[in-house]
């Protein structure tokens, strides 16, 4: 269900309130934010932020029908300078229709953005973006150069620093050897680099990746890393959507959960995995098959191998207790590992973890 | 600056379409063609050179807008490769006229080419002194193609290729006969005729272009003719360029 727009005013606040799981208001942070207004009243964001979005909401309506489906919902959303930010959502959940709303392909339906300070509906807000699409496609008729200095000169470049620019970032993306191919003979690994280097070539303060991975092979996902760990050691703020979980672990400083239109947690992916259940896993042999006590039969779980017994406790503080009781048993400890959930199971949690939710709402 | 920058790029990608080299082609045939028909002319080879030259670059232009031009914007959108552009710091005015000032410079160039043909042509059958009126007839119908090119931009940033290249060439045929729309009103009740005479003044008034039938006698036209056609043609293409940048200012890409 649409609601109707609220003013700004009542919805701009110049810090970041991360939106916890699903809350009966539907997700809204409880928090009432203040505004931070400008000359003649325009809210202005806070200088210190990359991406500002406040109460950004995007519907789409049915040309025939006239039905309105939601992209995205009352988001929020704060990306600091010099991070590198993961916006992670199941397909369909609204990544790609917020990062067209900042990067101007698409209008906001209500809310506003702004990127470096400057309003996403200005073309001046675009001025120092780099942007990767998903799945980008580029003008066949055209050479890796020709494409790269029409990239750096429609971003502000002359045409002799486009055309410096464009061999070096030929180079750099491993493309230089054959400056002069046309297009429409790149593979896509190739195709996906051409767009990292044309969306770095003017030096931006801001990257936008959509899926900047997606379809590579090992090494093109490696090398995309290499880059945003590149871009990051420099300064630049990046925000990326990506499905490769392990990737978003290894790059971000933070990440935004989008589930269903709405943000529902934006937290380091330490804080994430902090906030999950600890778990230790204890292997160990010569441990007798009736040996586990009463007293630990809520907290263990055992599972038996070939040759040694594994028992996974899910209470930390009882540690020491159940390490003296094996020692005491007779058993061999053979390794004791703390168990750290990874960002994809943690993903996974708060994806059913709303679901449930949203199914129980609409029960 | 950036328009500009999109012209370039909208030159370069019709001047690498195998259709402009097709339509060159098509047009030197056509100007040999001329030269094969000549004995059946009855004594009026030179007009019917220059009627089928001058024709011929209409036509050959028409053929480039409509198969170039009415895909010009949904082309990208469709491959997505307006992503590229519009995620840069350029308005989608600067873009749409771009698009257009790149594909009419194409055009102006097909135009060019095409007339110094007809002039060589005419000038190896001792008819050089038709030079001026050819050329005032070839600025007359690249006037002509500049306003199409703006309707067809027009087109392609509202409708699928397909559509938009219907609608400019049905937009072309009506405004071939905007002068018979006008007279054949005089027939209708007032009201009625007031309406037809206003959707008349709506199509593009294009037989101010055709001056096809002065060069064929080597006359032409007067210079006041010329800036009012001009001016016509620059106004058109303003007010269809608006209203596709008003259309254009709201649309989402997917």
């Amino acid at each position: 269900m649409i609601r109707p727009a609220m003013p700004d005013s009542t919805r701009l606040n110049g810090e970041t309130q991360p939106r916890q799981l699903p809350s009966p208001n539907g997700g809204q942070s409880s928090s009432a934010p203040r505004p931070r207004l400008g000359q003649w009243g325009r809210p202005i964001p806070d200088p210190g932020l990359a991406v500002c979005t406040r109460d950004l909401s995007k519907w789409y309506r049915h040309p025939w029908t006239g039905r309105v489906f939601r992209g995205v919902e009352s988001l929020d959303l704060e990306v600091r300078r010099g991070e590198v930010m993961g916006y992670l959502g199941p397909n369909g959940a609204g990544k790609t229709t917020t990062l067209k709303v900042l990067t101007g392909l698409h209008r906001a339906s209500r809310g506003q953005a702004w990127i470096l300070g400057e309003p996403v509906e200005r073309c001046a807000s675009r001025r120092r973006l780099g942007f990767l699409p998903e799945q980008p496609y580029f003008y066949d008729y055209l050479n890796g150069r020709e494409y790269l200095e029409l990239a750096g000169r429609l971003s502000g470049l002359t045409g002799s620093e486009a055309h410096r620019r464009s061999q070096h970032w030929l180079a750099r993306a491993g493309l230089g050897e054959r400056p002069l191919l046309r297009l429409r003979k790149y593979s896509k690994g190739m195709l996906q680099r051409l767009g990292l280097a044309a969306a770095l070539i003017h030096e931006p303060e801001l990257l936008i990746l959509d899926e900047p991975m997606s379809g590579l092979d090992p090494f093109g996902r490696r090398d995309v890393r290499d880059l945003i760990l590149e871009q990051r050691a420099r300064g630049v703020t990046v925000l990326f959507s990506s499905h490769i979980l392990p990737d978003v672990e290894m790059l971000c400083d933070r990440v935004a959960i989008l589930l269903d239109g709405t943000l529902t947690r934006v937290a380091t992916v330490g804080e994430l995995v902090h906030d999950s259940r600890q778990r230790i896993e204890i292997r160990c042999g010569g441990l007798d098959e009736h040996d586990l006590p009463d007293r630990f039969r809520t907290v263990l779980e055992r599972r038996e191998h070939p040759h040694e017994t594994v028992l996974g406790l899910c209470d930390e503080s009882r540690l020491p207790e159940v390490l003296g009781w094996l020692l005491s048993a007779g058993a061999s400890v053979r390794a004791v590992t703390p168990q750290r959930a990874t960002l994809e199971e943690l993903f996974l949690a708060t994806a059913e973890s709303w679901e449930g939710t949203r199914q129980r709402r609409s029960a | 600056m950036n328009a500009w920058l999109i012209a370039h790029n909208t030159f370069r990608e019709a001047t690498r379409d195998r259709v402009l080299a097709g339509v060159l082609v098509a047009g030197v045939v056509l100007l040999l063609l001329t030269q094969a028909l000549a004995p059946l002319a009855l004594g009026e080879a030179q007009r019917l050179t220059v009627d089928l030259g001058l024709s011929g670059i209409s036509i050959l232009g028409l053929l480039v807008i409509v198969m170039v031009g009415a895909s010009l914007v949904g082309k990208e959108i469709e491959r997505r490769t307006i992503f590229n552009l519009l995620s840069r710091p350029i308005s989608r005015p600067a873009y749409l006229i771009g698009k257009w000032i790149g594909l009419a410079g194409a055009l102006w160039v097909l135009v060019a080419v095409l007339a110094a043909g007809l002039w060589g042509v005419l000038a190896v059958r001792g008819l050089a002194s038709h030079g001026p009126a050819v050329a005032t007839a070839a600025y007359l119908a690249g006037l002509e193609l500049t306003v199409l090119t703006a309707v067809a931009v027009m087109f392609s940033a509202l409708s699928t290729p397909v559509l938009s290249a219907l609608y400019t060439l049905g937009l072309y045929c009506a405004g071939q006969w905007s002068y018979d729309l006008r007279a054949f009103a005089s027939n209708f009740p007032p009201a009625l005729a007031t309406t037809c005479r206003f959707g008349a003044d709506l199509l593009p008034n294009l037989p101010v272009f055709n001056m096809r039938t002065l060069a064929a006698s080597a006359e032409t036209t007067s210079l006041a003719h010329l800036m009012v056609a001009t001016l016509y043609a620059l106004v058109y293409c303003g007010c269809a360029l608006a209203l596709a940048t008003a259309a254009f200012e709201t649309r989402d890409f997917k």
